[in-house]
């Protein structure tokens, strides 16, 4: 036993040891590449001749490796033969025969570089001279023989490696057939009950307890009298441990621990937490008491032979016991019918977790027993009888909970299950009964023992699944103790947490799955060693046809694009903050440096990632090659902006900050990406303009090199003035202003003989053109009060007198305000009509659009 | 949302596939390689100028030339001239 764990373990961190190697083949592919092209430039010679020194020890080392497989082959090949009837055994074996199977090919791997260099030099050689040819030197024929008398050797070593994989292949597939056949006479055995059910049977159970009895007895005695402290220490200990284990889960989760009698109306995330940790906190504790007992007592030397296995059946039995009945009374609350996860009444709730407690001491105490049998080395016919009796029992529970009416009606009247139900639980209790009459007593318990673990897995998974929808709710999360504590104590806010609650919800789905699939799998005599064997294959690869899917390659691809992604923006981050702020870059230049690396810097982790996931893009370039026709024609736009954009950021014609006026909009940047630009205007409106737009077309820019602008504007004076007295005051007016630039020097334009004025532009240079409204309306003010004071006009634009003719007003008809009021009522009538129609069809009154 | 990453996953996972070994025959005529694998022996022919994916978790194989060599599955067979080179 200790020898097939061991190479259990062996197993287990081979498969680990392959799978990280596939990892780190992938990763350095690239830097494996390079490497081989390094070495590639050394002369070949040196490499064949340092490698010919050693060929014949590699000959000789290999021949015994492969001789040592054999032997274990062997040796495997008894045990098959005696361990026949054994399950567990049977697939251990097998475990290790993959093992040896890839042993053997690893073997003969360690020749491909010798034979390679055989072959080359062989070549190099060239054929043996035909008849007619002059001879060759002897040295060169010698050499030839040698070489081909060692790849005849090789040969043959590689051979014998062949023939143990196809023997092993062999030796695996007559383990399966075995294992099938096994598990069809377990299920389609048939015992003759008349033997077992005979009077003769009682007596053999009362010697079986005698023998059971005296065993245990001089055991407790031998135990009282040499082993007493160690026993008391041990139990103590464990004691202990459950306590701490129990009010230490009392003191972390006890708000959720406890049902709360006085809730009226809990609601059924709380009623599902309480039904969950009050399974899982005892039960855990128990189990962890159990668990200690037996190593402590094994730890102290307590144990004798089969005690040790009584013992740990015992345990296993009480654990299982113990876990079923804390799980109907949480799931059911006999006692407190608001807190109930399944809404069944109070009386048939209370017989509901009588039955499903009783079913599992059933079966649990059959399964003691039966260990019990197997080490006393029973006589079949009492074996059968147990197996008998549990069987009927089983099966009589279930048709008594399938008669069971759980629900009442609005009328009073008691309600069965659902029929699905109802007829899946009297089928099973029949078909287990019918089973044992005939005599097909493995059947029936194989059923019988089904029903009750894998249906507390399924119930316990199903509630899972409940409580993760139930999680899953919008605002759910929010209102749990978690949920709580994170809004307290955390910046998130609701929608973050809502969310939060969807991945938790997500996460706790994956978790049953992983959980409860492989529990499941074990309890319908899937041994271990199977599983292991499917999550080996699924993590190297499951070939489907010519496809092959590996979960290693998939989960390593996206780890390290994960990866690359985060060193990504750590590295954006330094080189923004540390180096670019240092070196006092222009943000402009910064964010388009910023960009681009997070741009480049994504699309390189992905390609790693992507070949570190053993995918193949040769084989992705077929379907792109299909698609880019359509993909040309449908993300024509999306393309074009996307070029654009990086033309954007190479070329720069504005950066993040600029004021910059693209056809209607006129705003300033607040951000460059890849698809389009934002723009604010000044009155706060952003404007998310594609790319294409800024590079196709012609896009002003107020602040491109320097912040620098000329601001205009027009005064017109009377016609009379002092024209010359007026261009002193305005040049006088802009030069004084303290924003206006003193070169390009401030200059006055007499502009235009207007039709009502003369007309002057001032027009002065600004440091920074964002200022340009204040300059404007300081110098309009300057200009109003100094030509109120030097007495200079400013014509205002007469407007035209137009004389309005109105209209003579209707004589006074009383035929006519009659026909007036007629006619609006009739329209009053017809809208009243069309809204109550408009009204009746649902449809709403439209607003007219706003301009 | 889900559906769609779980569209991808699966999208990455079938085109994962190279981890079979193939074999490509580089010559204007059939090659033969004799595969061994998980118990059986079988003739693997290649047409003049075809590339084949075999041999997903190890086997042996025999080159043209009568060498026996094992493959771990990720190789490429590569027969020109009548000789084949193991990449």
């Amino acid at each position: 036993m200790a020898v097939s764990i061991k190479d259990r373990q062996f197993q287990i961190a081979f498969a680990a040891r392959v799978a990280i190697k596939i990892m780190i083949f992938r990763l350095h592919r690239l830097i494996l590449i390079l490497a081989l092209v390094f070495s590639a430039l050394h002369p070949f010679d040196a490499t064949a001749q340092a490698l010919g020194q050693g060929a014949a020890g590699l000959i000789t080392d290999q021949q015994k490796v492969i001789q040592g497989l054999t032997a274990k082959t062997d040796d495997l090949e008894k045990k098959i033969q005696q361990d026949g009837e054994d399950d567990a055994s049977l697939v251990d074996i097998r475990l290790q025969l993959e093992g040896l199977s890839r042993a053997a090919l690893t073997g003969a791997l360690a020749f491909r570089s010798r034979l390679n260099d055989i072959n080359n030099r062989i070549e190099t050689l060239g054929p043996p001279p035909a008849a007619g040819q002059p001879q060759e030197p002897d040295i060169v024929t010698g050499e030839r023989q040698a070489l081909a008398s060692e790849k005849a050797e090789i040969n043959a070593v590689v051979a014998s490696a062949q023939n143990l994989s196809i023997r092993i292949s062999g030796l695996i597939d007559r383990i399966g057939s075995m294992r099938s056949e096994l598990f069809r006479n377990l299920l389609t055995k048939r015992y003759v009950l008349s033997d077992a059910l005979s009077p003769q049977v009682f007596s053999d159970a009362r010697d079986e307890f005698d023998n059971f009895y005296k065993a245990v007895s001089s055991w407790l005695s031998f135990a009282f009298k040499f082993k007493f402290q160690a026993v008391l220490a041990a139990t103590f200990v464990a004691l202990g441990l459950a306590l701490v284990l129990l009010v230490g889960g009392r003191r972390l989760f006890g708000r959720v621990f406890e049902a709360d009698p006085t809730n009226e109306d809990p609601s059924y995330l709380s009623r599902l937490s309480v039904a969950f940790w009050s399974t899982l906190l005892p039960t855990m504790a128990v189990g962890v008491f159990l668990a200690s007992t037996v190593f402590f007592f094994n730890y102290y030397n307590v144990l004798r032979g089969d005690i040790g296995l009584f013992l740990n059946a015992l345990a296993a039995v009480i654990g299982v016991v113990f876990c079923v009945n804390r799980l109907t009374n949480a799931a059911l609350e006999p006692r407190l019918p608001n807190w109930r996860l399944i809404p069944v009444e109070t009386g048939p709730a209370r017989w509901l977790a009588r039955l499903t407690t009783a079913m599992a001491v059933v079966i649990g105490v059959n399964y003691f027993l039966s260990v019990v049998n197997d080490k006393m080395g029973s006589p079949l016919s009492l074996i059968i009888a147990r197996s008998f009796g549990a069987t009927i029992i089983v099966g009589v529970i279930l048709i008594l909970m399938a008669m069971l009416r759980p629900f009442k009606a609005h009328d009073g009247s008691w309600r069965p299950w659902p029929a699905w139900l109802r007829y899946t639980s009297l089928a099973l209790g029949l078909f287990t009964i019918v089973a044992a009459l005939l005599g097909y007593i493995g059947l029936a318990l194989f059923v019988s023992q089904q029903v009750v673990v894998t249906g507390t897995a399924l119930v316990t998974a199903y509630i899972g699944f409940l409580s993760a929808r139930a999680i899953g709710e919008e605002g759910a999360f929010t209102n749990t103790s978690v949920g709580r504590w994170l809004s307290a104590n955390s910046s998130y806010e609701d929608t973050a947490l809502d969310q939060l609650g969807l991945v938790v919800s997500v996460a706790i789905n994956v978790m049953i799955v992983l959980v409860f699939l492989p529990l499941i799998l074990l309890m319908w005599g899937f041994q271990p060693g199977d599983i292991e064997a499917w999550a080996y294959k699924l993590a190297t690869g499951i070939n489907i046809g010519s496809v092959t899917i590996s979960v290693t390659g998939i989960l390593s691809g996206i780890v390290v694009f994960i990866i690359g992604y985060f060193l990504t923006r750590w590295f954006q981050g330094w080189l923004d903050g540390s180096v670019m702020a240092r070196g006092k870059v222009d943000t402009g230049v910064r964010n388009s440096i910023r960009l681009a690396v997070g741009y480049a810097g994504v699309a390189l982790a992905a390609l790693v990632g992507i070949s570190a996931a053993g995918i193949d893009l040769s084989s992705l370039a077929l379907v792109a090659g299909a698609l880019s026709l359509g993909i040309g024609f449908g993300l024509q736009n999306v393309v074009s902006n996307f070029v654009s954009g990086l033309i954007l950021l190479a070329e720069r014609p504005f950066k993040v900050g600029d004021w910059i006026v693209a056809g209607d909009v006129s705003g300033t940047v607040k951000k460059i990406s890849v698809r389009a630009t934002e723009i604010e205007t000044f009155q706060r409106q952003s404007v998310i303009l594609p790319n294409s737009n800024l590079i196709n077309n012609a896009v002003g820019n107020w602040t491109h090199r320097n912040k620098l602008g000329r601001i205009d504007i027009k005064v017109g004076v009377a016609y009379g003035s002092d024209v010359k007295q007026v261009h002193a005051v305005l040049l006088d007016i802009a030069r004084s202003h303290p924003l206006v630039l003193k070169n390009p020097e401030p200059f006055v334009l007499f502009s235009n003989f207007g039709p009502a004025a003369l007309e002057f532009d001032i027009r002065v240079f600004l440091a920074d053109v964002m200022n340009g409204n204040i300059a404007q309306n300081d110098i309009r003010f300057a200009v109003l009060e100094k030509f109120s004071g030097e007495h200079i006009e400013i014509p205002s634009t007469p407007r035209a007198v137009v004389d309005v003719h109105k209209p003579k007003a209707w004589p006074t008809d009383d035929d006519k305000i009659e026909a007036d009021f007629a006619e609006q009522e009739q329209a009053k009538m017809e809208a009243a009509a069309e809204a109550r129609r408009a009204a009746k069809t649902g449809r709403k009154v439209r607003k007219p659009d706003p301009d | 949302m889900w559906k769609s990453l779980v569209a991808a996953v699966a999208l990455l996972a079938v085109s994962g596939s190279t981890h079979a070994a193939s074999a490509v025959n580089k010559d204007a005529e059939t090659r033969t390689l004799i595969v061994t694998e998980g118990g059986s022996k079988s003739d693997l022919a290649l047409a003049a100028g075809e590339t084949v994916e075999f041999c997903p978790n190890g086997c042996f194989v025999t080159l043209p030339n009568g060498d026996l060599e094992a493959l771990t599955g990720s190789e490429t067979v590569e027969i020109s001239g009548g000789v084949a080179r193991i990449k």
